[in-house]
């Protein structure tokens, strides 16, 4: 790092940009008034938050672009919201388009594709395409008046690159990089969230090489840049909506391999890992994509990122990824230029409109259906078999509420998405990919209450029936020895027990059988995975206790991992547990998740050994993967003292996050996972 | 044949190389004084209670009739948070290294294999033996203080890709005092590793105030001059600050008070690197 992005990177940690900062009030009055439409309103607003900003630059930078508005301004008053919200409304959002092309064309040219197009386009057509036009417009307004403050300031650097960028095509890195600030930027001001940064390393690579090559840059100036780029992505972070601060999805993917199948990692991914790994800030996300031919140098890469503890990266696996889109109807040559969307969920860049997170299936809640009628059964055969018809019952109830999602419109957007502008259509109106995904929380606590019915009441029949259903309906109250033998003396996914990991391959299969063969209401099918979003707290709060010795009302397991309550036997018994199902089949994305005591990384030999921990995953056919490097005494001390922690990052699920700006709730979570010692 | 063992860890990133897991071997002849295992001492089960947590129910005060819990003053199968665990479990050669064996993958890909350490590993002898044979098709370590009659370690050694061997000091008086037994036995397996041909290293464990004086270290390197097969390197393993907790749990005393902390920075690691002898600070 050199001095100047240290410069920056403090003004970052201190909010220097914060100053600049108004909130101003607007209401949708004149929208209902003129009874706009959708696509009107999101231009409407559009433009009036790109006027609304004020152009800051700052004499150190050279990638400029800060948010002076803090607020979004609404698109419906709150009457029309009553109407327009039901039954079910989702934003564009948790995509990732194609910076690329527009990058590579400059503005005036996608404008001029969409003035070409207006000449034959219908009504419809016409209003879409008028609004991007007039989006578009506001773009190149507001960088026009970003390059006057920037002369006037006298950032002859930053002014010249707004001469070119994003008026016409980025030539050289630094406009390349700006040019992504601005499309990026404007994103978020359109109201998209999550918006994914795709394969960077891939799509800039050029750029970069060519201005080492042409003498542009040299790998120091080039270096400094990136890691300038990197802080824009904190800059107005904390403005961004999710569920708790840093839930953006600003997912960076680097590695692979190409839509042609070759290995893809390059010198800029491993800049992206030393830039990230200097800078300790939760963004950008970090991803890699591995496989089995990946060179354990990039293992040991991502692992030296482990190391900082910001919780990533976060690995996939190639060798199962690609394959299980290719199953689920996506191309080979789209499948292979996969990235994640806010989290871990895969999605394909430019043609994938997807809504991996539209819903959250809940294992233990189909397992406790059957709990609750758990001496109807006469065999453990019979209790799985309406296990199954509880967990149809469950997905189709999903799928029926999902389909009844409607997608507000997002026209600049829709520039950067598959062949909107040809076709003369939102990419709310669909894409190449339209599949939803549904989460599938819980799945270790569902195992483990599956295990201990079929070692307890049908196996052993040490416990009855009856015994069983009482004790999970009064939360095991008078019953200690029996709450102990199931969740201390029971055998729990995640033992590397062959038994029970049968159980959770049976019950994620048939989570992907439940899914199969339904459509949703865009044209697109349903996906299974293995992520939990925030719904290990959700569904966790409101459950009764289960059969496998979880109390009521506990947390389940954040993502793929063990119950937070099992005695694990470590990193091995777990690895060999959570790769035993046929994570092929649900593939909407979800890591195992593992904590590991930051004193592990100390030295060179176990990084090395944890790098090869991870390429053990993947060579066992794991689908993905985020460890995290953790001190429970740093937490439970900066629960105490939050004043002293404020740059401490943790992994909450699919992001990380400021340690310190969590709900309480989030952060016991934290803490009370699984942390694998020396 | 069955053995007494205390714990089994998975991916110990600081007993051998690549992946790994220990054994740990319940009973030690030596009793250290500042042995961070205390439940690794004797061979007998013991109970390991965890006091954070602890609510103060009772439960586990009250008789029981658990085959295990006897003569242990516990029941350990009833506490609702899980703090009440007995160290100290028998189990079969066989059924361990068939454990050890299922998860051969992660050690062959990285180079690792099975570190078997205690308590004294050479302490259980006909059942250490039995496991090390089983667990033959992998690499197997064992970490050892040397305290064994020859023949024993010997028969162990020759049945390891790779020795740790603990040299806690140099002069006998002191290690008398400080381990409770001589160091005549130890230094004789030194011997034995020095002509064996057995990769081997030695580690040092830097107790502040007992053995960690650069005086003392240096006398250690003394003992590793002239011909000494195939000695990988010597390891030093910083004081565990955490040794105290376990004392707690298990109830025992413990003796030993830490004057002040390891000065790792006066280590005279120039003395074994003249010998031509790598060393490493965990």
């Amino acid at each position: 790092m050199d001095a100047r992005v240290q410069q920056l990177r403090q003004m970052i940690l201190k909010k220097a940009h914060d100053q600049y900062r108004v909130n101003i009030e607007r209401s949708a009055k004149e929208y209902a008034t003129l009874n706009l439409s959708d696509v009107e309103r999101a231009c409407r607003r559009l433009c009036a938050m790109l006027e609304a900003e004020t152009p800051v630059v700052f004499p150190e930078e050279r990638i400029c672009y800060t948010r002076t508005v803090k607020n979004l301004f609404p698109l419906y008053t709150d009457e029309e919201w009553e109407v327009r919200s039901k039954p079910f409304v989702w934003g564009v959002g948790n995509i990732c388009p194609d910076y690329a092309t527009t990058i590579g064309m400059g503005l005036n040219a996608q404008r001029e594709r969409c003035a070409q197009k207006l000449k034959t386009a219908d009504e419809k057509q016409r209003e879409f395409l008028s609004c991007l036009i007039r989006d578009i417009d506001a773009v190149l307004d507001l960088a026009r008046r970003y390059r006057e403050e920037a002369l006037r300031v006298g950032n002859q650097i930053v002014a010249d690159t707004l001469t070119r960028v994003p008026a016409q095509g980025a030539r050289t890195f630094l406009e390349a990089l700006q040019f992504f600030r601005i499309l990026h930027f404007t994103l978020w001001c359109e109201g998209e969230n999550h918006n994914g940064i795709g394969r960077f390393d891939q799509y800039m690579y050029p750029y970069w090489k060519r201005d080492i090559e042409n003498g542009v840059l040299t790998e120091e100036e080039a270096f400094s840049l990136l890691e300038e780029f990197f802080l824009t992505f904190n800059r107005d972070n904390d403005l961004y909506p999710g569920v708790q601060k840093g839930d953006n999805g600003q997912s960076m993917m680097l590695g692979g391999v190409d839509r042609d199948g070759k290995p893809a990692f390059n010198e800029l991914s491993s800049l992206c890992l030393r830039a990230s790994r200097e800078l300790l800030l939760i963004d950008p996300k970090i991803n890699i994509r591995v496989d089995k031919n990946t060179p354990a140098s990039v293992f040991y890469e991502g692992t030296l990122l482990t190391k900082q503890g910001l919780g990533f990266p976060q690995y996939s696996n190639d060798d199962v990824v690609i394959p299980g889109l290719v199953k689920l109807g996506y191309s080979l040559e789209d499948a292979r230029d996969y990235t994640v969307a806010a989290c871990w969920e895969f999605i394909i860049p430019q043609y994938g409109m997807e809504i991996p997170n539209i819903d959250a299936f809940s294992f233990p809640d189909a397992v406790d259906e059957c709990v609750k009628m758990l001496d109807s059964f006469d065999s453990y055969e019979a209790f799985l078999e309406a296990l199954k018809a509880r967990m149809q019952i469950q997905c189709d109830r999903l799928v029926e509420h999902a389909n009844t999602m409607t997608l507000l419109p997002a026209p600049f957007v829709s520039m950067m998405m598959d062949d909107c502008v040809e076709r003369g259509e939102d990419i709310s109106a669909g894409a190449r990919y339209n599949n939803y995904g549904l989460h599938g929380v819980g799945l270790s606590a569902a195992v483990d209450a599956v295990e201990s019915i079929r070692l307890h009441v049908f196996e052993k029949r040490d416990v009855s029936p009856q015994e069983m259903m009482d004790a999970v309906e009064t939360d095991f109250a008078g019953r200690p020895e029996l709450l102990h033998l199931l969740r201390y003396e029971t055998p729990k996914f995640g033992d590397g027990d062959p038994e029970v990991d049968e159980i959770a391959s049976l019950l994620a299969g048939r989570f992907a059988d439940c899914l199969e063969g339904k459509k949703n209401n865009r044209g697109g099918i349903y996906r299974a995975g293995t992520g939990s979003a925030m719904y290990y707290l959700w569904y966790g709060d409101h459950s009764r206790a289960t059969p496998g010795g979880h109390r009521k009302g506990e947390p389940w397991g954040a993502n793929y991992a063990p119950e937070l309550s099992v005695r694990s036997k470590g990193p091995l018994s777990v690895i060999q547990s959570f790769t035993a199902p046929d994570l092929m089949r649900i593939i909407n994305g979800g890591p195992l998740t593992m904590e590991f005591h930051d004193s592990v990384f100390r030295d060179e030999e176990s990084i090395w050994k944890v790098a090869r921990l991870v390429q053990a995953f993947v060579l066992r056919g794991g689908h993905q993967m985020q460890l995290n490097s953790v001190n429970r005494e740093v937490l439970l001390d900066a629960q105490k003292h939050p004043e002293n922690y404020q740059n401490l990052i943790v992994r909450v699920w699919g992001w990380s996050a400021y340690f310190v700006q969590l709900d309480k709730t989030y952060q016991d979570h934290v803490i009370a996972r699984q942390e694998f010692q020396v | 044949m069955q053995g007494t063992i205390f714990d089994i860890k998975e991916f110990t990133v600081h007993d051998g190389p690549g992946i790994r897991s220990t054994i740990f071997l319940k009973g030690c002849p030596l009793r250290c004084i500042w042995c961070h295992n205390p439940e690794g001492l004797s061979s007998a089960p013991q109970l390991m209670i965890t006091q954070n947590g602890c609510t103060g129910c009772g439960l586990c005060r009250k008789p029981c009739d658990h085959p295990r819990c006897q003569g242990l003053g516990r029941c350990a199968f009833r506490c609702p948070q899980g703090l009440v665990k007995i160290a100290g479990e028998r189990v079969e050669a066989k059924d361990l290294a068939d454990r050890m064996l299922r998860q051969r993958e992660f050690f062959e890909s990285s180079g690792g294999g099975v570190t078997i350490s205690g308590g004294e590993p050479l302490f259980q002898p006909a059942f250490l033996m039995e496991l090390l044979e089983r667990l033959a098709p992998l690499h197997r370590l064992i970490e050892t203080s040397g305290y064994a009659p020859e023949e024993v370690f010997r028969q162990a050694a020759e049945r390891c890709e790779h020795v740790f061997l603990d040299i806690k000091h140099p002069d006998d008086a002191v290690h008398r005092r400080v381990t409770g037994v001589s160091n005549k036995q130890i230094l004789k397996n030194l011997s034995y590793l020095k002509q064996s041909g057995l990769p081997y290293t030695i580690r040092i464990p830097l107790i502040p105030g007992i053995n960690d004086d650069p005086a003392v270290i240096r006398q250690i390197a003394g003992l590793l001059k002239g011909e000494r097969g195939a000695l990988q390197r010597v390891e030093f393993m910083p004081y565990n600050p955490f040794a105290p907790a376990k004392y707690e749990m298990t109830g025992m005393p413990f003796a030993y008070k830490k004057p002040r902390d390891n000065d790792l920075d006066s280590l005279p690691l120039e003395e074994f690197h003249a010998l031509g002898i790598q060393t490493k600070v965990l």
